[in-house]
């Protein structure tokens, strides 16, 4: 998995890119948090999130390639309720179909769920990572 | 800046401390930053490690905890949490996913008071926490109230106690065992509980227990328990049933309590409410209440009820002569040998008395002291008024051996009247009376007997029984009082001594001496009243010597049948010594009729007296007719003008006539003359024209209070401030006397003959 795979998003603008993986009420009841952006947020939230995807992709590459099922059930667990913060709908209901597949054992379709995870993670990473440049100013 | 007030179960803290523990740092500042705009104080911990290490100085309102992470995870971190010391009730909630049910069955196995699915609705979790702080408050308080309830229990020496039906017995808090000796973890068998109550009262209180538990009512009783380790107590017992939903009991719920102290005082005060401090037996009070109920059989049963009210004769003498000490014990034997003539029951079982047609009223039987030295022996059932008569004579009869009150042997005796209900009276009052009435009669006709109420002692009059039955106790109630007249000398201006005029008190108002000293008289009370005026002039003669150095005389009335008793003189010696005054400080009056009467019985007391210096002054002379011859033989001081001639004077002839034979008489025999009932100024100059220049009357001072009289000859004599002072020598004087003496107008106030 790599990050510098820019193909879902290119040619496309920040914002289009981001309302196709980022939930926009998630982000609006964020933005309700700190409504002045004086705290600055959703910026911190959007960075916070970001450090922490970025390790556990790190750790989930290296679980799968290990075959860590505890590994990847921690990642996944995790990720669910972090991407669910920030309004990664996808990736959060993906993380935990996995956590719920590892919990029963049901590893049948787990790889292509991984898979898809893994394009998800990148995605939303993808929506981010612009979203922090012009963090501070609601978009 | 602002007031912090102690929070209480409504009143959470403005904002409330949260230690948010969770591994997800984008979980972590959002769910943080969250709380904070909801108005909590926030501490991040993003593990559980790093978590207990915030919690060993710093302690939170309550705690939230992700339930999953890495390292110690939040079950364990609640669990490590839990043990330590101050956080067994801190409020923790468990964070766990939506659809992970293991996890809440862990979280609370761990300890976690409640858990939260994790959810992106902040104000959600916030309302969460504060509806967990206002439990947790809840709680503390009533963990408060509990252990402050324990402690109240405690000092009350309380418990509460469960009974299920079915079970094998009441279960016991600690506080309920410690009431029966036993120690947390002792529950003890019903029997054994049982075990405690002595035999004799176990069946009674089973009795009540089934009865209470058949009809589903309230349990309320006293057992007395032998504990385990031996002490005796009593203990109450309360307690309530409780039902189910179909209404039917299904045990009983209630308290126990130590209460012996508080009945050993319930007892204490009943006694002494109800018993005599000095005799121990039945008071005034209790005797009624007895009578009463006596009565109250007597009516139902149709039998006779006695009441023999016993007085002893002569008591006062003994106070007064051994000394109160002496008194007392005296009254303390006489008491133990009254108990023995009767069937006496200290103990009333007022149970026992309710039931009908036993003979339990026989328990009511007692001898109890009204007061002072009057006794009253209660026979709650006779069979005829010589059943009564034979109590009597009992009675009469233990008192006949000498008592022995220190080395001195007392003879006492009594006097008894009995009053038999329902022929004498048909309450406890009237029976009281007419056995006081019949008691009375003893008195009079010489003591030491018994006597039955007849009516025809009431045929005397009730109105003169219950004065002269009530004049009986004047002395020891302290009701009779001296008042004085000052004897003047017109002269000089002074008093020169005083008469002694004895005054009644009864319920707050004078009685005139011309209302009970004829009574006294026919009676023979008149020689126990002298005697006390003697008693009371020597202390009131050492009074006024102490108060302005009186050292004149006071004139006490005698009737002559007191000086026929051959310990007059001994009587007066003793009295003067007691106080400390000469022997002429006592002077005695007799009247001229008195004298002549009974002159050969009188002389020899008359010469015994002289000889010790007691003189003596023939009252009312002139009015009656004496033999002149035995005027000139007969160790006199004195003669008093009688009042009438007094009064007559310038208006007949005759009276001033009459007065100038007197006075001529007295100087032939070298006696002082003195003339009373002076009441103006008029007569007050014809007396002393005639020659005596003694006088006594309204015109110088109405008898008084003794402390009057002193006021009196400081205010009046003294400062020569009355209109009498100065006239007497300067009555030839031309000018007519102008002013009028005030003095009260009416008749003079009687005396002692």
């Amino acid at each position: 998995m790599s990050f510098d795979s820019p193909s879902s998003l290119a040619g496309s603008s920040a914002s289009s890119a981001h309302a196709a993986v980022l939930d926009t009420d998630a982000l609006e009841r964020l933005r309700e948090l700190d409504p002045l952006g004086k705290s600055r947020l959703l910026e911190r939230v959007l960075r916070a999130f970001e450090a922490s995807a970025r390790r556990l992709a790190r750790q989930f590459g290296e679980a799968r390639a290990a075959g860590d099922m505890q590994g990847i059930r921690h990642v996944v667990h995790t990720l669910k309720s972090s991407s669910a913060s920030i309004g990664a709908v996808c990736l959060a209901r993906l993380c935990a179909e996995i956590e719920a597949s590892i919990r029963i054992e049901a590893f049948a379709s787990l790889p292509e769920r991984l898979d898809a995870m893994d394009r998800e993670l990148a995605a939303v990473l993808q929506a981010v990572t612009p979203m922090l440049s012009a963090a501070g100013t609601p978009t | 800046m602002t007031l912090r007030v102690e929070p209480s179960a409504d009143d959470l803290p403005e904002r409330p401390r949260v230690l948010l523990v969770d591994d997800d740092e984008v979980n972590l500042l959002l769910t943080s930053v969250a709380l904070q705009d909801q108005g909590f104080d926030v501490i991040e911990a993003s593990g559980g490690e790093q978590a207990l290490r915030v919690l060993a100085d710093w302690l939170p309102d309550i705690v939230v905890l992700d339930a999953v992470m890495p390292g110690l995870d939040g079950f364990e971190t609640c669990r490590e949490l839990r043990s330590l010391p101050g956080f067994e009730s801190l409020p923790v909630l468990m964070l766990t996913g939506l659809d992970d049910d293991a996890s809440i069955t862990r979280a609370y196995e761990a300890g976690a008071t409640d858990f939260f699915v994790k959810s992106t609705q902040w104000s959600l979790l916030a309302g969460r926490l504060r509806y967990l702080l206002r439990a947790s408050r809840t709680r503390v308080e009533l963990e408060r109230s509990k252990s402050r309830l324990a402690r109240a229990q405690d000092l009350a020496r309380m418990g509460s106690f469960d009974w299920r039906r079915g079970q094998n017995g009441p279960v016991f808090s600690i506080e309920g065992l410690r009431v029966f000796g036993l120690g947390a973890g002792e529950q003890p068998a019903f029997r054994s509980l049982l075990r405690m109550i002595p035999e004799e009262e176990r069946k009674a209180f089973l009795e009540l227990t089934h009865s209470a538990m058949d009809r589903s009512t309230v349990l309320a009783t006293d057992v007395h328990a032998r504990l385990v380790d031996g002490r005796q107590r009593i203990v109450h017992i309360e307690a309530e049933p409780e039902f189910n939903e179909h209404g039917n009991l299904v045990g009983y719920t209630g308290i126990v309590q130590d209460v012996t102290d508080r009945r050993l005082a319930e007892d204490r005060i009943r006694h002494l409410a109800n018993f005599d401090t000095l005799t121990g037996l039945p008071n005034r009070r209790q005797l009624i209440w007895r009578a009463e109920r006596a009565l109250e059989h007597g009516r139902r049963l149709g039998h006779e009820v006695a009441l023999l009210l016993i007085d002893l004769d002569r008591f006062k003498v003994i106070n007064d002569t051994l000394g109160h000490g002496a008194g007392d014990d005296l009254l303390i034997e006489v008491s133990r040998r009254l108990r023995s003539c009767v069937r006496h029951s200290d103990q009333v079982l007022e149970s026992s008395l309710e039931s009908v047609g036993v003979r339990s009223h026989r328990t009511l039987e007692a001898v109890g002291r009204l007061g002072g030295d009057e006794f009253v022996a209660l026979l709650p059932e006779v069979s005829d008024e010589e059943d009564a008569e034979r109590v009597a004579t009992r009675i009469l009869e233990v008192m006949r051996k000498p008592i022995m009150i220190g080395l001195q042997e007392c003879f006492v005796t009594a006097s008894v009247g009995i009053a038999i209900f329902p022929r004498d009276g048909t309450t406890v009052a009237d029976l009281l009376r007419n056995s006081d009435i019949a008691m009375y009669a003893v008195k009079s006709a010489g003591r030491n007997s018994s006597s039955l109420y007849r009516p025809n002692l009431a045929g005397k009059g009730r109105e003169k029984l219950e004065l002269e039955s009530a004049l009986h106790k004047a002395i020891e109630r302290n009701e009779l009082v001296l008042h004085y007249q000052p004897k003047i000398d017109v002269r000089g201006a002074r008093m020169i001594g005083a008469e002694a005029l004895m005054r009644w008190r009864r319920h707050g108002q004078l009685v005139a001496p011309g209302d009970f000293i004829p009574l006294a008289e026919e009676t023979g009370l008149i020689i126990p009243l002298s005697e006390w005026a003697i008693r009371e002039t020597a202390r009131q003669a050492r009074v006024w010597q102490d108060n302005f150095g009186f050292a004149d005389s006071i004139a006490v009335n005698l009737p002559s049948r007191l000086f026929e008793r051959t310990d007059l003189v001994e009587y007066i010696h003793n009295a003067v010594t007691t106080y400390g005054v000469p022997h002429h400080a006592i002077e005695l009056e007799i009247t001229e009729t008195g004298l002549m009467k009974d002159l050969q019985n009188v002389i020899p007391s008359l010469h015994r007296l002289n000889e010790i210096g007691v003189e003596i002054s023939i009252d009312d002379f002139g009015t009656g007719y004496s033999s002149l011859a035995y005027l000139t033989t007969l160790p006199i001081s004195e003669l008093k003008i009688d009042r009438s001639f007094v009064r007559d004077l310038g208006m007949t002839p005759q009276s001033s006539a009459v007065v100038t034979a007197i006075i001529a008489l007295a100087r032939s025999l070298g006696l002082r003359v003195i003339a009373e009932g002076v009441e103006n100024l008029r007569q007050m100059e014809v007396l002393h024209r005639l020659g005596c220049g003694i006088m006594q009357g309204f015109l110088f001072s109405k008898p008084q209070p003794p402390e009057d009289i002193e006021r009196w000859l400081q205010q009046t004599v003294l400062p020569k401030k009355a209109p009498w002072i100065g006239q007497a020598s300067s009555h030839d004087n031309a000018e007519p006397v102008r002013v009028r003496a005030r003095e009260p107008r009416g008749k003079p106030i009687g005396k002692l003959p």
